[in-house]
């Protein structure tokens, strides 16, 4: 079937690049991540990665779709210095949860409602990413009935 | 990564219309059908969006009494479905509240089961509440059902208008999503890919 192309605004384009910021961000951080997990995390994390490539490209397409320009990719991001697993999966679900409350603030700002709606199933996407590191680092993996990125 | 029985402990842990009738003598001059077609056309007010996630949530909530009730969950599932009934409850509070401060009246859940099945049916979800076989059976069909919530919720975000309200419904679209996600990792607690299947959750409409 035949996407419908989008109408995106030109206004909403600096909102997305903030947006694609944190998906490169966070992108880095599964790279550098992955290889200090077992086999077993590192399956779920390259899952998790390949759907943030997934979410940069869903931001890309919007700034393409806009007439905008994408942020050039930073020379580095600041994603720590985790030494171990459990390092990797704090510092993962520190910067899902920034992309969820991120997003969540964008949302109302964004216009028409489809635009809205594709960037809501993005900021879905990454609550599961949290629920999944969240049950890898020993916490309860839906601890609120709104999900806000502060949990 | 936990093993299958730390995984299901931490589980445990308290998670956890008309239209435009041609019948009769009604003819419409051609500024009233394109006023018409233009109302037709127009995005749900916010108080039909809110009944419309409310209605569902209803139907959500009975679902997880149901399976509660049942016993059919092993024990070790029936806290975390418990915490996902309960944040099903919170969600229907807020709702409503927002519906009644539009001056909205809030639907009614089901009146009994074969409501539910019925509405279940509606929704193109396969199972039914009064046919389930097992615990496995009664959490794909709650899964099957949070599928549907996610698929209600992108499709209200393009409708919803106002900030509070598009806020408070990307939080319970993020919720419901990771209420799939629980589910599934009940469902399948070796293999955690599954939970997480696609990187755009748009669920079942």
């Amino acid at each position: 079937m035949k996407k419908v192309p989008l109408v995106v605004r030109q206004a909403d384009v600096t909102i997305f690049n903030r947006s694609l910021y944190l998906e490169r961000q966070a992108i880095a951080a599964y790279v550098a991540g992955i290889p200090l997990l077992n086999m077993s995390e590192a399956k779920v994390a390259k899952q998790f990665l390949n759907q943030e490539l997934e979410h940069a490209g869903e931001l890309l397409g919007l700034i393409a779709a806009a007439g905008g320009k994408p942020i050039p990719r930073a020379p580095s991001y600041d994603i720590g210095h985790p030494r171990d697993a459990r390092e990797v999966f704090t510092i993962l679900h520190g910067l899902e949860a920034n992309q969820i409350a991120t997003y969540l603030n964008a949302i109302p700002r964004l216009s028409p409602g489809p635009v809205r709606a594709a960037v809501a199933s993005i900021l879905a996407n990454d609550a599961q990413h949290v629920s999944i590191l969240r049950l890898e680092l020993g916490d309860s993996p839906a601890p609120a009935a709104f999900v806000t990125g502060r949990e | 990564m936990p093993s299958q029985r730390t995984r299901r402990e931490l589980l445990g842990r308290g998670v956890l219309a008309g239209g435009l009738g041609l019948a009769g003598a009604t003819v419409l001059l051609p500024a009233e059908a394109a006023a018409a077609t233009a109302a037709a056309s127009a995005p749900p007010s916010n108080i039909a969006v809110l009944g419309r996630l409310v209605r569902l949530e209803e139907l959500i909530l009975y679902a997880y009494q149901h399976v509660l009730a049942s016993s059919l969950l092993p024990s070790s599932a029936q806290p975390v479905v418990a915490g996902l009934r309960n944040q099903e409850q919170a969600h229907i509070h807020a709702l409503s509240a927002a519906l009644s401060v539009l001056g909205g009246t809030s639907p009614a859940g089901p009146v009994n089961l074969a409501a539910a099945d019925k509405d279940l049916s509606h929704r193109n979800v396969s199972q039914r509440l009064g046919q389930l076989r097992g615990g496995k059976d009664a959490l794909r069909l709650l899964l099957a059902i949070e599928h549907v919530a996610e698929g209600a919720y992108y499709v209200a975000m393009s409708e919803l208008s106002g900030p509070t309200l598009l806020r408070l419904g990307a939080e319970i679209m993020a919720s419901e999503a990771q209420h799939a996600t629980v589910l599934t990792v009940l469902l399948h607690p070796v293999d955690l890919t599954q939970a997480v299947p696609y990187g755009l959750v748009q669920g079942r409409r």
